[in-house]
């Protein structure tokens, strides 16, 4: 998914001795991008739309059915349920990381990086964008091990530190299991809200915590009436990322639990991927997808408007 | 809207034209896939048939392609509806797989070749069942459209000296097992290996069930011959069974997110005493397990899971379909299915004089003793497309005490009910 946020360019604002070329020729440019969009993205979504309003195995001649699908959803409690988990991914990947990563942001911006020097941000801020970079298939696999139940390395160390009483398990519990993957997803999702606080962080103005900290306001406090609202334009483009993150989520949930136990963690673009593949009910998966697509457009425009109206604020 | 709908329409009538008939033979190139290892005794068995093909045609091409299971399960039927088709592929058996595939129209129907190659002569009743499927894709009656070169089966595998350390005899009969669960968990080892994210627990499941069943009921359940009752006597005792060993401690509960690796891996290393699971492990054990062990069929039952292994298929827009029988039929030959039984794998028309490995012998021993009983009772998730998940996931709801017997077989039959063609 890809954003581009139009900016008028003024009269002010262009540069004497370039003159401006007329409108049209920017059309050219575009073309390849607008290409690629239809073919990637535009035409895949309306063939799916298209097949969400039929009855088919993928194969063969598709029979058309109307909404019948999109009725059987309404009532359909599993897919209801995969998006109640859906809401805990928002709180993991969204609303958890965001607000950690804007207080570990600013503590290693103004106290590790003022006290040890920016090496050590830079390496910091490199451990906590790792998992960023790893794929999640080897992540999954990697903290379905530490998540063992038996042998696994979080049990063993409350068993090596004498707290054996707290063991779990912690991905075949279906009381835990959903807050074992969003443990880990608040691990996967951290860095990236990390990365550009600190970016936008660099952004503002030194002399504005100087005066406050002359008029005697603490660490907490500039945080709060300066920090935050400085960097507002950030914290949206992170938490409408982040929201359409989560609500897409797939990858760590099919490595760590395909959803289960009994369907504990299951997720709506999972339960489409089954129903698509596993059930061979293509129309109603593509009627899941087509629900799950449509609601992330809504929160990417909402999000999108935010953005905007946060920077000309 | 109309738009969309109308541009998917036709979008779509272009992607399900009718293919290539298969008319333009030139016997020049055989295109091949299949999905098992190299070194699996399928996959050596099916590396000496390309050459014995290669021997036999000389002059023609094989283009072997190996894939993954996943990738044949998951995008076969846009691939077999276009011109890359192969000439002939490995497929899964079953009525959500080849039966689907054969009730669009996408195989050919090999029902000639399998009476004047002898194909239908070689395999025993129950495993030609995954070998034809009906005008609705139902298999076990109908028209032939795969033909596997191997069977499976499950049994149950133990740890010889761990039994021995605990002064436990091989069990005869299920009571002899159940005791020898209680001895195992008396001394603190949880006995059987499991798990509850895949197939492993719903076999334990199925096979307590089968252990009070009988071929009609195999028949109404798999092939829709008769009503299925989930409460019956049947699945009743497997629910029931299967709940009790949970609280008994004879299946951890933390088994429920394990994978079948996990469990098969537990065994090797010598944890779990017992695991009750296919043929397909027992090439492994041979090569991994480092302590003496070995099988007996389930007490007490005269079925077990099992079937014809995956097929050969030929795909109807195969552009070589003479040479593709011709490959199947070197794969069916005695050669090929000896070599295939000295590694491992159970033939399907192999010569029994002729495998020499005693471990391989006593593999094979026991599948002609189900095969003479008409033991093969297929596997549980096989009737109903998308039933694996849905017995993966009741099933960990009984591990985890989270759902009771009876409310996991309500969920069964709703499932069931829901997707199994209308009796």
């Amino acid at each position: 998914m890809t954003v581009t946020v139009e900016k008028r360019v003024t009269s002010e604002e262009t540069h004497a001795g370039h003159p401006r070329r007329p409108r049209d020729s920017y059309a050219l440019f575009l073309l390849p991008g607008v290409l690629a969009f239809l073919t990637v993205i535009v035409v895949p979504f309306l063939m799916n739309t298209g097949v969400s309003f039929t009855d088919w195995q993928g194969v063969g001649s598709p029979s058309w059915t109307g909404l019948a699908n999109y009725r059987e959803l309404m009532d359909d409690s599993e897919f209801w349920e995969s998006f109640r988990h859906s809401l805990f991914m928002v709180l993991a990947m969204a609303a958890v990381p965001t607000a950690v990563g804007l207080v570990l942001a600013a503590a290693l911006f103004d106290y590790i990086g003022k006290h040890f020097g920016s090496r050590i941000v830079a390496v910091l801020r490199a451990c906590f964008y790792l998992p960023q970079v790893l794929p999640i298939a080897v992540a999954g696999i990697v903290w379905s091990w530490i998540l063992a139940p038996t042998d696994g390395s979080l049990n063993e160390l409350l068993k090596a530190v004498g707290l054996s009483s707290w063991r779990q398990d912690w991905l075949g519990d279906p009381d835990i299991a959903l807050y074992s993957v969003m443990g880990v997803m608040v691990w996967v999702q951290l860095g990236f809200p990390l990365v550009i606080f600190m970016a936008g962080l660099q952004r503002v103005d030194p002399q504005l915590h100087e005066a406050a900290e002359l008029d005697g306001a603490g660490w907490w406090r500039r945080f709060w009436h300066i920090t935050l609202p400085q960097i507002r334009p950030e914290i949206y483009v992170v938490l409408t990322w982040c929201t359409i993150a989560a609500l897409k989520v797939f990858g760590a949930v099919y490595v760590l639990t395909k959803g289960g136990p009994g369907g504990a963690t299951n997720v709506p673009s999972y339960f489409s991927f089954t129903t698509f593949f596993e059930k061979t009910q293509v129309g109603y998966g593509a009627a899941i997808s087509t629900v799950l697509t449509v609601i992330i457009l809504a929160l990417s425009l909402i999000g999108l408007k935010l953005q905007t109206r946060a920077g000309t604020a | 809207m109309a738009t969309a709908v109308a541009l998917t329409g036709s979008l779509l009538l272009a992607s399900c034209g009718d293919s290539d008939n298969g008319s333009s033979e030139d016997g020049k190139t055989l295109k091949l896939w299949h999905y098992e290892a190299p070194n699996s005794a399928m996959g050596q068995a099916w590396n000496e048939a390309i050459k014995e093909f290669k021997a036999k045609h000389p002059g023609v091409k094989v283009e072997f392609e190996e894939k993954g299971f996943e990738q044949i399960q998951k995008t076969a039927p846009m691939v077999l509806n276009s011109s890359d088709a192969p000439d002939v592929m490995e497929y899964n058996k079953g009525n959500a797989t080849a039966g689907l595939l054969s009730k669009q129209g996408l195989l050919t129907d090999l029902t000639q070749e399998a009476t004047t190659r002898g194909w239908d002569k070689k395999l025993g009743a129950s495993v030609r069942t995954t070998s034809v499927y009906d005008t609705n894709g139902v298999m076990g009656s109908g028209k032939w459209y795969g033909v596997p070169n191997y069977a499976e089966y499950t049994m149950v595998f133990y740890n010889k000296d761990l039994f021995a350390k605990y002064k436990i005899a091989e069990p005869k009969t299920f009571d002899e097992l159940t005791a020898a669960m209680d001895t195992f968990v008396r001394n603190k080892v949880t006995p059987l290996a499991n798990a509850g994210a895949e197939y492993i627990a719903q076999q334990y499941l199925y096979q307590l069930a089968l252990s009070k069943a009988d071929r009609s009921w195999v028949d109404s359940y798999e092939l829709y011959k008769g009503k299925t009752d989930f409460h019956d006597t049947a699945w009743s005792h497997a629910a029931d069974t299967f709940a009790d060993w949970v609280k008994k401690g004879y299946i951890a509960k933390t088994s429920s997110s394990a994978k079948a690796e996990d469990a098969g891996v537990s065994f090797i290393q010598g944890k779990s005493p017992i695991l009750f699971s296919g043929s397909w492990w027992y090439g492994r054990f041979v090569d991994e397990a480092k302590f003496d062990w070995g099988t007996f069929l389930w007490p007490d039952s005269n079925l077990t899971l099992g079937s014809g292994g995956n097929l050969w298929v030929v795909p109807k827009g195969a552009k070589n379909k003479k040479l593709a029988y011709d490959f199947i039929d070197i794969t069916m030959s005695k050669k090929i299915q000896n070599l295939l039984g000295n590694k491992g794998g159970v033939p399907v028309a192999a010569d029994a004089s002729a495998i020499t490995d005693p471990r391989s012998k006593a593999l094979i021993d026991n599948f002609n003793v189900l095969s003479e009983r008409d033991g093969l009772a297929f596997y549980p998730d096989w009737p109903v497309p998308g039933y694996y998940d849905v017995l993966v996931s009741e099933t960990q709801k009984l591990i985890t005490n989270s759902e009771q017997p009876d409310g996991y077989l309500d969920a069964l039959q709703e499932a069931y009910d829901k997707g199994a063609p209308k009796q």
